[in-house]
């Protein structure tokens, strides 16, 4: 089974979850679907395991041609998808005939959607994975983003494919439609670097997330930073700026201080550098990264470890087939 | 400083960052890597991956097999059993790199970089003025002169940031300022006390002053040496860059080309932190001249 590229929309590429891990220390980046909230359910929906290899479509999303009979789901961002020019529910398993096209278009609510086929895309993996990591060109469709033309092979479809299951209205993730985002962090690894008054301004400020965002990294436009006496006064290998260390480690989520600039690392960004990251962005609040836009609000709140590791939990409790009814 | 116990930092929901120490030194790598070696060897249920770097490591974790807690404890036990980084002994294969010194590639990506963006002093001009030596052939005998250590990889999937590991070749460099658009795939460079491999045609700020035929870095895939990864290094490898003509460049390149370049690695070897340390201590200060 297989589907054809008619348009490619923007960006759009091959993603499972959780992605790529265990290469981390060669450099390697987990990539694997920014919203992975809707990637798990646009997958249970059409009965494959939650991490099978889809489709992220960003801001617009692609035109397809199913060669033959294909269960699909589209979760995530609205980008009004039609099948033969008929609307397809989002949050729907829904069954395409021998050569119907689903066409997308732009992302009129959220950012990011997910196509799910039953069976999931079957390109090769690389380094155990079938992620996209468009910088350095592996993973997915040759590497890179989807083109016309390309025929992207699906397996074959499971037993519990069918049409008509419904994600319950309460296990969807809410897009904001006020253009403002409570995202938590966690402080550390490098929050002693900061001063209070530091820390004070930056979980007071409407952050705005910058155009220059992508899956490496997103950037926030805001006030200056202040930093603590181990930022001011240290050893010249760290660096000459305040948010020069010496090169370490990054946590995927890290908001890495770059000069004064606050750049959140996501799903393809650096393994390692040298910045600090005052605080971290826990995984279970990742989708809304994915479903935000440029010119949108960001306003932090701090939770623990425990509380970041409990709303993991929480969202994969949620990432479940009791999530679907029919 | 070398801390008397590690910190152990969170980063989110399923990262630690244990910091050794604050300062630029071998040592708290050597640790770092004895970590991750430990790690290793001790499986910890839900330790997914670590990236050891140059005074730190970072560990990733599944935090719904172990918590920060329990895993914090784990790895002070495994710290403890370290013992000092004197006791260290590492894994550590000794890679040997063809390379041409001061060649036609980066000669001409360096006059692009003046011809189109800033003047400056040619790279291995500057590497010979900045580190108080006599000419370039000094420079090429003292870099080729000894073993690089890879401490960490990253910026780019598999690009290593190496460290001299003999004291009296240690050289220092600023990076370009801008930064270079492009560096030929293969090129030798230097930044801060760095020095790297660019593993395919790559912006850049180090200085550059070589190039290597040989790929550190390959998506078909076709090499044994490379372990099933895509990319060569490994932490705590070791390198050695020999000097050769642009015709052996030549060849080697088409070796490469044609899957039959068999790379030249030396596996038996131990690198004991002890032995290094003696033998650092036992050096006068001061250049190989």
């Amino acid at each position: 089974m297989s589907f054809e590229v008619i348009k490619p929309g923007l960006e759009t590429s091959v993603q499972d979850w959780p992605g790529r891990y265990g290469y981390w220390n060669q450099g390697f980046p987990p990539s694997g679907p920014m919203d992975s909230w809707s990637f798990r359910l646009a997958n249970l929906l059409v009965g494959n395991p939650v991490g099978a290899a889809a489709l992220e479509c960003q801001y617009m999303g692609p035109t397809l041609r199913f060669d033959r009979e294909t269960l699909f789901a589209v979760t995530g961002a609205d980008m009004q998808p039609t099948l033969d020019g008929v609307p397809v529910p989002l949050w729907e398993s829904v069954l395409a005939q021998p050569g119907q096209v689903l066409a997308m278009a732009f992302a009129k609510l959220g950012t990011r959607a997910y196509i799910a086929l039953a069976g999931g895309i079957e390109v090769a993996p690389w380094l155990g994975s079938r992620a996209t990591f468009h910088k350095a060109g592996i993973g997915g469709m040759e590497g890179k983003a989807i083109k016309a033309g390309q025929t992207v092979p699906v397996g074959a479809a499971p037993a519990a494919a069918k049409p008509g299951r419904q994600v319950k209205p309460e296990a969807r993730p809410v897009i904001a439609t006020d253009r403002r985002w409570e995202i938590e962090v966690v402080a550390g690894p490098n929050d002693d670097w900061i001063d209070a008054a530091g820390h004070e301004r930056f979980l007071s400020t409407d952050w705005k997330l910058s155009g220059k965002s992508d899956r490496t990294g997103f950037r926030l436009d805001g006030p200056e930073w202040s930093f603590t006496e181990k930022a001011k006064n240290k050893a010249p290998e760290h660096g000459s700026l305040p948010s020069n260390i010496i090169d370490q480690g990054y946590p995927l989520g890290a908001i890495n201080l770059a000069g004064q600039t606050p750049i959140i690392l996501v799903n393809d960004g650096p393994s390692m550098g040298g910045f600090i990251n005052p605080y971290t962005v826990p995984q279970a609040a990742f989708w809304k990264l994915g479903q935000s836009k440029p010119g949108e609000f960001y306003r932090f709140k701090a939770v623990s470890v425990t509380e970041a590791q409990s709303m993991a939990r929480a969202l994969s409790a949620i990432c479940t087939d009791t999530a679907i009814t029919g | 400083m070398i801390y008397p116990e590690p910190r152990f930092l969170p980063g989110g929901d399923r990262y630690i960052l244990v910091e050794f120490g604050n300062e630029m030194n071998l040592e708290l790598n050597f640790l770092a890597q004895g970590l991750a070696a430990a790690i290793a060897e001790a499986r910890i249920k839900g330790v997914i991956e670590t990236a050891p770097c140059f005074a730190s490591m970072l560990v990733h974790y599944e935090p719904e097999l172990i918590g920060f807690d329990d895993l914090t404890t784990e790895l002070s036990r495994l710290v403890a059993g370290l013992g000092p980084s004197d006791a260290l002994e590492l894994e550590s294969r000794l890679w040997y790199f063809p390379a041409v010194y001061l060649d036609p590639w980066t000669r001409a990506c360096v006059d692009d970089y003046i011809a189109k963006i800033a003047p400056k002093t040619p790279d291995w001009d500057l590497m010979v003025e900045l580190n108080g030596l006599r000419d370039t052939d000094h420079f090429v005998r003292l870099h080729s002169g000894t073993e690089y250590w890879v401490a960490s990889l990253g910026f780019w999937p598999g690009l290593p940031f190496m460290m001299a590991l003999d004291p009296r070749a240690k050289m220092t460099a600023p990076k370009y300022n801008p930064p270079r658009t492009w560096t030929p795939a293969g090129a030798i460079g230097l930044g801060g006390a760095s020095t790297s491999i660019y593993p395919e045609a790559l912006p850049g700020g180090y200085q550059i002053f070589a190039r290597t035929p040989v790929p550190i870095w390959d998506r078909t895939q076709r090499f044994a040496a490379f372990d099933g990864s895509i990319c060569l290094f490994k932490p705590g490898d070791r390198v050695r860059f020999v000097p050769c003509s642009v015709e052996e460049f030549e060849t080697i390149e088409r070796e490469v080309a044609d899957g039959t370049y068999e790379y030249n690695m030396v596996g038996y070897g131990k690198f004991s932190v002890s032995l290094y340390n003696k033998w650092t201590a036992s050096l006068n200060a001061g250049r190989v001249s």
